[in-house]
């Protein structure tokens, strides 16, 4: 009897991803990198070795432009506000030249420190999906780290939101994965391609039932 | 009155340096943290980064004994 119907269970391979800013398909990372499927030299701490990273996710950029406005309003103040200030009023004393200049140089100081603890805290917040499950590594105020998990056969729903003028110009939203795990939810705030993600996923969950 | 004015300015210059002290503390921290977060994930960019913590962290150095000098 000829065949007339033969269904192939071939390993379903995610869609090849277009190029975009800030994203990198089975090539190197960047230092700006916020999205990456299957991404070279990427490795975390529990990864285990049959484990591999197939998406890579960072907030999008466009998250850091409100601490990057501040600093770059804090480079410009000493240089325009302070001689305006100190001009205006007038003080019963003096002030030696020497707490001037320390007080400038600590500010440029305290601006370089807080661009700095900004960009640590965007870089490493990191969203992974690997071929095993869903790893969130969150480290707040520097001092503290959350790494939340979850195995891709526990996960129960995948969805995502994207709203608003910003959302849909730069391509953002936030991705929640809902599990039967200990943590129930996990969510990707932010990242780029959000539709992708999902569709990244799903298409895991598909390759493992 | 003179020695109310020298004590003032006393306490004005070791608020001060207690205050970059902290900060040099911080900056410490900024490092440390830093190479935490590089065993979490491994990238290709570390290097770069740490070696940004630690020009911030010697900036707060030379910044606090610039203090001790000037003030």
């Amino acid at each position: 009897m000829p065949t007339v119907f033969n269904a192939h269970h071939a390993k379903k391979r995610p869609s090849p991803q277009t190029q975009s800013p800030g994203s990198s398909h089975g090539s190197r990372m960047g230092l700006l990198t916020t999205y990456a499927h299957r991404p070279h030299g990427v490795r975390f701490e529990t990864q285990t070795d049959r484990e591999e990273v197939v998406l890579f996710l960072r907030q999008h950029i466009v998250v850091n432009v409100p601490w990057i406005v501040i600093t770059a309003i804090m480079a410009i103040v000493p240089t325009l506000v302070f001689p305006f200030i100190l001009g205006s009023v007038e003080l019963p004393f003096l002030i030696p030249t020497g707490y001037i200049i320390i007080a400038a140089l600590f500010w440029y100081l305290a601006t370089l420190g807080f661009a700095l603890a900004s960009f640590l805290t965007w870089y490493f917040n990191i969203y992974i999906v690997t071929n095993q499950r869903v790893v969130d590594i969150d480290f707040q105020y520097l001092l503290y780290k959350h790494f939340s998990e979850a195995e891709l056969m526990k996960i129960q729903d995948i969805s995502y939101t994207s709203g608003g003028l910003p959302s849909i110009v730069f391509d953002y939203g936030n991705v929640f994965v809902q599990t039967a795990a200990e943590v129930p939810n996990l969510e990707f705030l932010y990242v780029p391609h959000p539709d992708r993600v999902v569709k990244t996923i799903r298409e895991l969950l598909d390759t493992i039932a | 009155m003179d020695q109310l004015v020298s004590g003032a300015v006393l306490a004005v210059k070791l608020f001060t340096l207690l205050g970059l002290g902290v900060y040099v503390v911080f900056a410490g921290i900024i490092v440390r943290q830093e190479q935490l977060m590089a065993q979490t994930v491994a990238e290709t960019f570390h290097p770069v980064l740490r070696i940004l913590t630690v020009i911030h962290f010697l900036a707060a150095i030379g910044v606090f004994i610039t203090a001790i000098i000037l003030l």
